[in-house]
């Protein structure tokens, strides 16, 4: 799988993509005022009450029927939220990323800079990002290690943005008995964890690989060193 | 490729992403969600949901959690979309506050589905048998870790 053909110039208007996709899902704008046109929360809205009797899901139910009517309030906010991370996609968010990550992957990841395409199809399709590790790995792209490191990132979290944003978004429409907000984070502070983290499991990887070759160069250098005295 | 012919409207843009969307919620969320309010009521009648709080609580206690948040993180291992559902019949049920969901959603999602992805992405990319129980390991630690800090954070 070559990755130069898609090796096109990110515009400016990518950045200002990425910009607001960052800033959108980050909570940073939620308001009623008109800002909060560019807030996810705020423009995901909420379902209506029934006089006092709170929302159609209505209370004390359980088992597989009350697990459908929840999972059904769930709908409408992975629709939105996909269809929102399609818009931003339309206008290069992903290839920003891309084109920014390339730069920084050498000293964050200890992977080659050509492992950016791969790096962002895996946030969206795990098996998206390990089939493409995998054509790296039998092109030569990335050795046999950096493949393990890059594994590791891809393993933890996989395809975080998608399964993200088709369940853990949800949480954060639940409400109190008051009708505020119950979750106290912001989706924004929930992804960029998950990304760090993403990002020190793989140095794990990483750094404990290096640590293992070095034990083991020393074995065999300590065998060569008694074989030789 | 003529881009100016194939440009799509915008709306037609948000609308295929709806409808990604909705294929999702009907494929993968709807189903998983309801499986896991079927295992919680299991849990719940038969007692083991208390078990697991019992047994788990001073584990999950070092990230401010109480010990039935533990289901939550052995149904995300299986299904990322059901640990979703198993955290918020646990809130509706009064288990878990928002700060736990607040704590558990981006370990859910670090040590989610590992069960199945070992052979979509390790398989795949042919990792060597012996490293595996090493990437369940560190799955397992980023989202302790996970916890830590949104316990720290929230």
């Amino acid at each position: 799988m070559s990755n130069d053909a898609k090796e096109n110039k990110v515009t400016l208007g990518n950045l200002i993509a990425l910009g607001f996709a960052i800033v959108f899902f980050s909570g940073l704008l939620k308001s009623n005022e008109w800002w909060g046109l560019f807030d996810f929360t705020t423009l995901n809205g909420a379902f209506g009450r029934i006089g006092d009797l709170g929302s159609f899901r209505g209370s004390g139910g359980g088992g597989a029927r009350d697990g459908f009517i929840f999972a059904f309030t769930l709908v409408p906010t992975v629709m939105f939220a996909m269809a929102m991370i399609e818009v931003l996609e339309h206008f290069g968010a992903l290839d920003a990323a891309r084109k920014l990550l390339s730069y920084v992957l050498r000293p964050v990841l200890g992977v080659p800079g050509e492992s950016a395409l791969a790096l962002i199809a895996s946030l969206q399709s795990t098996d998206a990002g390990s089939s493409i590790t995998r054509g790296l790995l039998d092109e030569g792209k990335i050795t046999k290690d950096e493949s393990d490191t890059f594994t590791m990132f891809q393993f933890s979290g996989g395809a975080m943005l998608v399964n993200f944003f088709s369940s853990g978004a949800v949480l954060f429409t639940l409400t109190n008995a008051d009708g505020s907000p119950a979750v106290t984070a912001s989706i924004g502070l929930c992804v960029a964890v998950m990304f760090i983290m993403k990002i020190v499991g793989a140095n794990l990887m990483r750094f404990g690989l290096r640590f293992s070759a070095k034990k083991k160069g020393d074995v065999v250098e300590s065998k060569a060193a008694a074989a030789r005295g | 490729m003529s881009e100016a012919a194939k440009k799509p409207m915008i709306t037609d843009v948000f609308v295929a992403g709806a409808r990604k969307g909705w294929n999702i919620a009907v494929s993968s969320t709807i189903p998983n969600v309801m499986m896991a309010f079927v295992i919680i009521k299991g849990l719940v009648i038969t007692g083991a949901l208390g078990m697991i709080g019992q047994v788990f609580a001073p584990v999950m206690a070092l990230v401010g959690l109480p010990g039935e948040a533990a289901a939550v993180l052995m149904g995300a291992m299986m299904s990322m979309g059901g640990a979703v559902g198993v955290a918020v019949g646990l809130f509706d049920s009064g288990a878990l506050t928002g700060d736990h969901l607040a704590i558990l959603a981006p370990a859910i999602y670090l040590m989610g589905s590992i069960v199945q992805y070992a052979g979509r992405i390790l398989g795949v990319v042919g990792t060597e048998a012996g490293k595996i129980p090493v990437m369940f390991g560190i799955c397992i630690l980023n989202a302790f870790l996970a916890m830590f800090i949104m316990n720290i954070l929230v």
